[in-house]
């Protein structure tokens, strides 16, 4: 079992790979990336997640958990779709040039 | 344990770094394969070995062989690196780390929990309710509650069935609602990706002032 002096850490973690994932967002540019910060970003919800559920001896955090994880999942793919579908109409991959809806 | 929790919660900040500060999409993807992985083994010692399991197979096995296939696919450009005295920079440095400083402060000072519930036999999580029948043994009050989770009842069970009871039973609407949210994402991921030809874009006045040319040019 986890020793509570660990759990500082756990979370000091967690914050830190979520600021990161969120600092990627912000100055990253190819939208691949900003996909992979995204996930960086969950990760680090589900590492704050379970890392509760462990401290608190409770199951929920992995319940939330488990459904951050499918959520993350679907998003996955909706956004790889709408990438392919960017680049199949010849528009570069670039966030900053990507800031209208319509063709 | 712990040093070994450590190691791995120190590995994975530092592949996460890669993942933000790669100059190559395939870097960054492969990064995060690395930090994923580590998550997983970070799970596994907290003793979440279902999430363990899960991580694995739909994030290092799915989601990063879908972005992988995607980078080779698309061959994005390598990007150039993060300008380093750009003003969003500094300012998401200093945003990691006065977070991070917030945190470890407020966790140090016993800020985010409270350490006293610990010392009981009963679970925090579930307020007093929950406690108190588990700790009056009488579990059977508690309708949506099988296990009552009381210390030790992923001993008692198994993480498995522990986190299948609370699915099956307390969640049991939020995951029929995901299993909808997993519907509409692969449709939406099949129309989207659906083969069309692509017209050309249509500009109304360039049009008129083609027109505009060919009139006066038939004088």
């Amino acid at each position: 079992m986890l020793s509570q002096s660990m759990f500082p850490w756990i979370l000091l973690t967690a914050a830190f790979l979520f600021t990161l994932g969120a600092l990627g967002v912000l100055i990253r540019r190819n939208p691949l990336v900003v996909f992979m910060c995204i996930e960086l970003m969950l990760n680090a919800v589900n590492l704050a997640l379970v890392g509760y559920s462990s401290y608190l001896n409770s199951e929920e955090g992995q319940v939330f958990a488990f459904m951050v994880i499918v959520v993350a999942a679907a998003e996955v793919v909706v956004g790889l779709g709408l990438l392919t579908r960017v680049f199949s109409i010849g528009r570069e991959l670039d966030v900053d040039d990507l800031d209208e809806m319509k063709q | 344990m712990n040093v070994l929790l450590a190691v791995i919660l120190i590995l994975a900040a530092i592949s996460a770094l890669g993942v933000v500060f790669s100059s190559k999409t395939i870097y960054s993807a492969l990064s995060l394969v690395l930090t994923v992985a580590l998550l997983a083994a970070v799970f596994l010692v907290l003793n979440a070995q279902f999430l363990f399991v899960v991580q694995l197979i739909v994030y290092a096995g799915a989601v990063m062989v879908l972005f992988v296939f995607i980078i080779a696919l698309l061959d994005p450009a390598a990007e150039d690196r993060p300008r380093i005295f750009d003003l969003r920079l500094i300012l998401g440095v200093l945003a990691v780390a006065g977070l991070c400083t917030a945190v470890f402060i407020a966790a140090r000072n016993d800020v985010t929990y409270d350490t006293s519930c610990t010392t009981q036999a009963v679970t925090c999580m579930h307020g007093y309710t929950v406690g108190s029948l588990a700790a009056t043994g009488d579990l059977s009050a508690d309708p949506f509650h099988t296990f009552g989770f009381p210390e030790n009842a992923v001993d008692r069970a198994g993480n498995v069935q522990t986190l299948a009871n609370q699915i099956f039973h307390t969640y049991v609407l939020p995951f029929e609602i995901t299993s909808l949210l997993l519907l509409v994402a692969a449709v939406g991921a099949v129309y989207l990706t659906r083969r069309v030809a692509v017209e050309p874009r249509r500009d109304p006045q360039a049009e008129e002032r083609w027109r505009d040319d060919l009139v006066e040019g038939s004088d």
